[in-house]
């Protein structure tokens, strides 16, 4: 038996979210079992069932220097700014 | 134009009977929710059932004519006013039993349905069209497990075991049916259901190979009027809760 991961896109949504996991013998078992323990009730349009083993997970920690780097976020508040002096200089004038 | 048939007392009984294979099918298989071998497995088994039991609703409430009416009328039916055949009245309580008997009866639905598809009454041609989609579901659910065990040879031998077991009542479910007659001459139903017994013997054989001809042999006519020995046990789970109060508003 295998684990697989569950995921289900919703009608009018974009993303798929992880519903949940379930073992299975095969992949079409795997679908077939999906099918019937996380969307019988009418919970997705769209469903992706995923091996587990083929799932690549990043190391602890491995993302973690990306989250304090504030001179990424750009916002454009300050092009906009800039622009916006730029054109009332020129309505001056 | 089609012109909507009258539904007769004959053809009525005749649609009963689907109406109860159907509800006596759904029924055994809920009843391994909880139990099956494997949590996956018993969601799935359950779920399946309740599709039965969707379509016996739809079948009983277009024989009433009013859907309010069914459990009133199936609870308090006599046994020997059913109509069901005998595969589904069974008590397989072995796994292998009540897989193969999944197997056998989703390979003959498929069969059954498809007799309505063209019918002369216009609600039984949209519930059939209805059931077919649920049925590649449930086929393809008894397939893959079937697939998947017939590899393992200790699997083979248990799931070989129960299938000769179960063949006979196979036979039954496609045994003449009360008011089959006058259902195919009102263009109800296109066709006798054991005619079409010839395409579910080569699904069995291309899946399980060849077997033993004296498997198919003694298609029996009056079984449909008579229970089976497991039916009396059977009907009193269906009611186990209905008899509390019968006069009870669900």
């Amino acid at each position: 038996m295998r684990i697989y991961e569950v995921f289900l896109k919703t009608d009018g949504k974009e993303e798929f979210r992880h519903a949940g996991s379930i073992e299975a013998a095969t992949d079409e078992l795997a679908l077939i079992l999906a099918r019937e323990n996380y969307a019988r009730r009418a919970e997705g349009i769209h469903m992706w069932v995923v091996d587990r083993k083929n799932i690549c997970i990043s190391d602890e920690g491995f993302i973690d220097p990306n989250l304090n780097k504030p001179h990424r976020h750009n916002d454009g508040k300050k092009v906009a700014k800039w622009r916006k002096s730029q054109r009332d200089k020129k309505n001056d004038g | 134009m089609m012109v909507k048939s009258t539904l007769t007392s004959p053809i009525k009984e005749y649609l009963l009977a689907f109406a109860d294979d159907e509800h006596l099918m759904g029924q055994q298989h809920t009843e391994w929710i909880g139990i099956a071998p494997f949590l996956e497995e018993d969601m799935a088994f359950a779920s399946i059932g309740q599709d039965e039991l969707g379509h016996a609703s739809m079948l009983y409430s277009l024989v009433l004519g009013d859907s309010s009416e069914i459990d009133g009328f199936v609870f308090n039916r006599k046994p020997e006013e059913w109509r069901s055949c005998q595969l589904v009245e069974s008590n397989h309580r072995e796994w292998e039993e009540a897989l193969m008997r999944h197997w056998c009866y989703d390979m003959a639905e498929d069969l059954r349905w498809e007799l309505f598809r063209k019918s002369s009454h216009p609600e039984l041609v949209s519930i059939s069209e209805r059931a077919l989609k649920e049925e590649a579901y449930h086929r393809r659910h008894a397939e893959a497990l079937v697939e998947n065990l017939l590899s393992v040879p200790s699997s083979k031998s248990r799931l070989m075991e129960a299938l000769e077991k179960i063949i006979p009542e196979v036979l039954d479910l496609f045994s003449p049916m009360p008011g089959e007659e006058d259902a195919i001459s009102s263009e109800v139903v296109s066709g006798k259901y054991c005619d079409m017994f010839p395409v579910w013997r080569t699904r069995l054989e291309n899946r399980f190979g060849v077997l033993d001809p004296d498997l198919f042999t003694g298609i029996d006519d009056v079984t449909r009027t008579r229970r089976h020995s497991d039916f009396d046990v059977l009907f009193n789970r269906i009611r186990e809760v209905f008899l509390l109060d019968p006069e009870a508003t669900w």
